[in-house]
């Protein structure tokens, strides 16, 4: 038997075994060809003319690099632990520490040359599926064809080259360190001395539920609360992450055994099978990991909730753009509009045009405002009802219009109660009658502030006593041009853009597509990384319930003797593995959630439902690597007896 | 009346161009509260007789049954269904599982059945007091002594009320002291609760305690001494006897 009959037997059996970390090996290859490829491809040239495209996707690729770096250097210190034994055999039967390293070095070195060669063939191929989904999301219509990329390909040769080496170079710093005593050892010495709770750990678990809970609860006030200045911000969101992040590795540390013992206890000692498994392990094992769990959770709750928030600023562009623009096209200047008008007529199409004249005024609003400390007065324009549509007011009834999501949560403002309007020299006192998010004017008009709309001679007063400090140079008409013609918008919009009208003139249509190639690219880049992420992430856990499930191998033979059937065990082990999965994928759930929910408005119209398909479909996704490990457990089980 | 009957059972491991037949025919009655030892030279068959008679593992042809009940042809869940109701264990090694406490472990065999849970509580306290394993109750096995291991697997074997308990060399991890301390109460909970063992062992100490001892070689039962009402150290003599005759390692 050579050396080489045995690199070769090494080689096969690992294959069966390790199929997952091959599977995540070509699958980060690929993917990381793929980025790399994207970032070459002559045709991404017009994405980054309009989104500096291929700069974000080359340091989206770099960040690519460490998540895959640390994965695959995790997945070798699980490997090469469950070799101990086998590297200790060679030990003893008389091959040298060099020589051993030899046959890993060149195991390893098929395995992830094989992987990459694969990898990057699939990646070739997928580059261009994945040009087409990128251009899709974004909305360019370019016609997207294969192309290989020397210099990507050189890139990513030197980069897996250089992990090689990485790990390698720790293969051999564990060779080097370990005796075969010690070797023999590293697979039967259990993670965790099995011990009763202590009352640190009691403490140590509550503080972690309360840290949580402190981080949650301030993130909710983050923005509705009293106003914040940027300093003050950034130290509360710095306090929010600390809190959290530390609440959740002592959440695992003492919490997850604290709450499992308190369940154990009143068991009284009479456990069901269920329980056994499930229980007893998940509290003592959960402990030892605590650290990796909380690495994988915060990252799962980063994913997650970026992912959401760009598909809540994708999902809503449309009905951003109407909060912010309300007509379809919009001039400040009369000439500018009239050139336009001038040409949609020569067009055939269809509109319909607004004007208004906002009038700049100071508000009190304190008595309406739910949590005004300050008395200052709120700066306002103000609108008659006669310029807006489908409203009709009496004198001394006033309607805040525009009165969207990020104005809510900064400024908030009860339904009905007494404001004052105040001009230069009087003050007129009014009843809101009533606030609507529907807008009246662009932003450029109103500074985000609600537009107060009122009677028409209370208008009329109010023109005639303008603080000529307030008004504003230039903004003072507003035109609105609204196509009748639904069909004919994007027809309009060609014309805009062709006319290179002068600003400020905006457009809904160009809004709208504007955030949608921005928000669509940063969303296909923060969803390849979470898919890289959720696969790492996956195969982390898995390999660790492959270990766990091998070292549980003797329990499962004794209570197989005792008279437990497969089934029996098997179920246990789903039980289990609802724990072992579900808990990080809760708590990242959760954690992106309050991320999420204390400060969305600022990227869009809509939260639940773009949120609940993101975590639906990541949960989805992940679940597969539960579904798999109960796979391998069944194997396991099956063999036990 | 036999509690376990074994007839003409065969064990044959191996394939057929390399059959190796560790048990040649054995014919074994045993009657309800007797406490048989199992006797043999390594390599002789007695932990196969052992495993085979427990259902744990199957014989290749014969037919055992217990309490009247013949489980060779039985399916894999049915074994299970019968190991879980008659049959009790108590192994070298413990077999205790270590994230479990001492009376989790013990109640462990309970749990599949439907026993209410006061009376389960009232068994094991009834059990864990005679084997006087009582106060470590809430220990882990990883805190207790190897003597307090095996009188709590010994324990999770009597609890359920099984027809017969297995045990494989119970005392071979045991110091002198916590053996005999441990087959001092294994033959009270047979005296006094009329608990059918079968007990394989190399040692003729611990084999003194039984009332009968079958000796195995080449896979046939070679001689069977019964202890009557010899006292146990004439009884340990004649095991020693006999294991000289049988080849097997003189103490």
């Amino acid at each position: 038997m050579s050396l080489n009959y045995i690199i070769f037997r090494n080689l096969r059996k690992n294959l069966k075994n390790y199929y997952l970390y091959v599977f995540a090996l070509i699958f980060s290859v690929a993917l990381y060809f793929s980025f790399v490829t994207l970032q070459y491809d002559p045709s991404m040239d017009e994405v980054a003319e309009s989104t500096k495209g291929a700069a974000a996707i080359g340091a989206s690729s770099v960040l690519l690099i460490v998540i895959v770096g640390i994965f695959l250097l995790y997945a070798n210190t699980i490997f090469i632990k469950r070799r101990s034994k086998e590297i200790g055999l060679f030990q003893l039967i008389g091959l040298t520490k060099g020589r051993i390293f030899g046959i890993l070095s060149a195991e390893n070195c098929i395995l992830y040359f094989g992987s990459m060669v694969i990898g990057i063939l699939i990646g070739f191929l997928g580059s261009k599926l994945i040009l087409m989904i990128l251009f899709k999301i974004i909305g360019v219509d370019v016609i997207t064809k294969l192309y290989f990329s020397p210099m990507a390909l050189v890139q990513t040769l030197i980069v897996f080259a250089v992990m090689y080496l990485l790990i390698m170079l720790m293969n051999y710093t564990f060779i080097r360190a370990q005796s075969i005593l010690s070797l023999f050892r590293v697979s039967s010495t259990t993670e965790q001395q099995i011990k009763k709770l202590s009352v640190g750990q009691i403490l140590m678990g509550i503080l972690g539920i309360a840290l949580i809970g402190f981080g949650y609860a301030l993130s909710a006030r983050l923005f509705s609360g009293a106003a914040l200045d940027m300093q003050q911000l950034m130290y509360t969101m710095i306090l929010i992450l600390f809190s959290v992040i530390l609440g959740t590795y002592l959440f695992y540390k003492g919490s997850v055994s604290f709450l499992f013992n308190l369940i154990r206890k009143s068991k009284k000692g009479y456990l069901s099978i269920n329980e056994v498994l499930s229980l007893s392990s998940i509290m003592f094992r959960m402990k030892s990991n605590a650290l990796l769990l909380t690495i994988i959770t915060t990252v799962s709750a980063l994913a997650i909730g970026m992912l959401s928030l760009s598909y809540i600023s994708y999902y809503s562009a449309e009905a951003q753009a109407k909060e912010s623009l309300p007509e379809d096209f919009s001039f400040a200047q009369v000439d500018v509009k009239n050139r336009f008008v001038a040409e949609l007529d020569h067009k055939q199409i269809p509109y319909e045009e607004k004007h208004r004249q906002p009038l700049y005024i100071e508000i009190d609003a304190t008595k309406v405002m739910n949590d005004s400390q300050s008395e200052d007065r709120l700066f306002s324009s103000v609108l008659s009802d006669s310029m807006v549509d489908n409203i009709d007011l009496k004198p001394g009834e006033v309607v805040f219009m525009g009165y969207g999501n990020v104005i809510q949560q900064l400024i908030s403002i009860q339904e009905k109660g007494p404001i004052v309007l105040h001009g230069l020299k009087q003050a007129i006192d009014q009843q809101l009658i009533g606030t609507t998010k529907q807008g009246v004017l662009p932003v450029y008009y109103t500074q985000g502030t609600p537009v107060a709309v009122v009677d028409e001679s209370v208008y009329a007063k109010l023109a005639q006593d303008l603080d000529p400090k307030l008004q504003k140079e230039g903004a003072t008409d507003y035109y609105g041009v609204h196509i009748t013609d639904s069909g004919q918008e994007e027809n309009a919009y060609a014309v805009f853009a062709d006319l290179k009208l002068k600003a400020p003139s905006f457009s809904q249509i160009e809004f709208r597509n504007n955030q949608r190639t921005s928000m669509g690219l940063i969303m296909f880049i923060v969803g390849f990384l979470g898919l890289t992420f959720l696969i790492t992430s996956g195969c982390i856990l898995y390999f660790k319930q492959m270990n766990e499930s091998e070292e549980e191998k003797s329990n499962y033979t004794i209570l197989r003797k005792l008279g437990f059937t497969q089934g029996n065990l098997l179920r246990g082990i789903q039980f289990k593995q609802l724990f072992n999965f579900g808990i990080p994928l809760v708590v990242g759930l959760s954690h992106s959630y309050f991320a999420v929910k204390s400060g969305w408005f600022f990227f869009g119209t809509e939260l639940a439902t773009p949120t609940v398909i993101v975590m639906i479909v990541y949960t989805l996704l992940y679940s597969i690597f539960g579904l798999l490990s109960i796979w391998y457990y069944k194997r396991v089980i099956k063999e036990s007896l | 009346m036999w509690i376990l009957e074994a007839k003409k059972i065969h064990k044959v491991y191996g394939n057929k161009l390399n059959k190796q037949e560790v048990l040649k025919g054995i014919d074994l009655g045993v009657s309800k509260g007797e406490f048989v030892g199992i006797m043999g030279p390594s390599g002789s068959g007695k932990t196969t007789l052992l495993n085979v008679l427990s259902s744990i593992d199957r014989v290749s042809q014969g037919t055992i049954d217990i309490e009247g009940q013949e489980f060779t042809g039985m399916k894999e869940k049915q074994l299970a269904e019968f190991r879980k109701h008659h049959l009790g264990f108590i192994f070298q090694d413990y077999n205790l599982l270590d994230t479990l406490t001492v009376k989790e472990n013990v109640l462990l065999p309970l749990s599949i059945t439907s026993i209410p849970k006061h009376e389960a509580h009232l068994k094991f306290e009834q059990i864990a007091r005679e084997l006087g394993i009582y106060e470590l109750k809430d220990k882990y096995p990883s805190e207790i002594s190897g003597g307090q291991k095996q009188r709590t697997s010994a324990a999770r074997a009597f609890v359920h009320d099984p027809s017969i308990i297995f045990a494989d060399e119970p005392t071979g991890a045991l110091d002198s002291k916590s053996a005999s301390d441990l087959l001092g109460k294994l033959s009270d909970m047979n005296s006094k609760h009329q608990a059918t063992i079968i007990m394989v062992t190399h040692d003729p100490f611990a084999a003194s305690y039984c009332s009968r001892v079958i000796f195995i070689r080449d896979g046939q039962i070679y001689t069977q001494l019964n202890k009557g009402d010899e006292s146990r150290q004439s009884f340990f003599n004649d095991i020693i006897k006999t294991q000289g005759v049988l080849g097997g390692v003189q103490p």
